[in-house]
């Protein structure tokens, strides 16, 4: 192929990507203070979003920083604030040795099965992948995956509606 | 190992990192930020899944804004349910929300 002349930079920006993904997942699980672990997740995510555009989706990762760092990491900060969650509150307590024993197994045993899986059967793939345009997405969007699409978004309608129903349903009740 | 692995090797420590955290946090916005990361794991897996095989593009990249779209919904509903439980019980801590009724 003749665009590889870049692959060295394309490797870097690969496994730079990884370990930005790698240290904000950490600070996400592991972080004292629940703020903290909120602006790890927003690394996490941005690390992921670097992903898409190196996957030459540049549209999903876009929308990655739009909805996700955009809308719903406000919406976790929203809940930090309004729910006494406060840094030196229950998070900060240590745990006891039989919790962290647990939380690793736990972890481990997918890693191991899902990972020999994964590079035991992992099929030929490209180096590079071809980028589609935005309108033959949303003609898949609008001809194919039309009942997926109408779906999800009465699942949004529903799940919106059900918010402000069990916000309002407390204070009607005082 | 091919590239699709490594990205595949990344969504799976995702979920792992993800599971964890819900193992081992203590309030229920922990316990979030650990499904968050699963979710994320999951688009990107489809993701890599779709662009880096003979697979159609815009298959992968419409399951990724599903997925998106349903972490949009879950966060939501999931903000209204924890408002509600820090109203009644005073914390969110999941150890000690042992009774169902309000």
């Amino acid at each position: 192929m003749e665009n590889l002349q870049y692959e060295n930079l394309a490797w870097a920006v690969l496994y730079g990507h990884i370990a930005i993904i790698a240290v904000g997942g950490f600070i996400t699980v592991l972080s004292q203070s629940l703020v903290r672990a909120l602006v790890g997740l927003i690394m996490t995510l941005f690390g992921v979003a670097g992903l898409f555009f190196l996957m030459a989706a540049p549209f999903i990762a876009l929308m990655q920083l739009l909805i996700y760092v955009g809308a719903v990491s406000v919406l976790i900060f929203f809940a930090i604030m309004l729910t006494n969650a406060w840094p030196g509150g229950d998070e900060s307590v240590a745990r006891t040795g039989k919790k962290t024993v647990y939380a690793l197994l736990a972890a481990m045993l997918p890693a191991i099965f899902l990972g020999s899986a994964a590079i035991k059967t992992a099929p030929p793939s490209d180096l590079v992948s071809k980028e589609i345009e935005v309108s033959v997405l949303g003609q898949f969007f609008m001809a194919d995956f039309i009942l997926p699409f109408e779906l999800i978004s009465l699942l949004l309608t529903v799940a919106m509606a059900g918010a402000v129903v069990l916000a309002l349903e407390r204070r009607r009740q005082k | 190992m091919s590239v699709m692995t490594i990205y595949h090797l990344v969504a799976i420590f995702l979920l792992c990192l993800g599971i964890f955290g819900i193992v081992y946090r203590r309030t229920l916005v922990g316990i979030v930020l650990g499904i968050e990361l699963i979710l994320n794991g999951a688009g990107l897996s489809i993701m890599a899944s779709a662009q880096l095989t003979p697979a159609p593009n815009a298959l992968g990249q419409a399951g990724a804004l599903l997925v998106m779209g349903l972490a949009a919904a879950e966060a939501t509903l999931l903000l209204a349910i924890l408002l509600v439980v820090s109203k009644r019980f005073k914390n969110v801590e999941a150890d000690k929300l042992i009774t169902m009724r309000g």
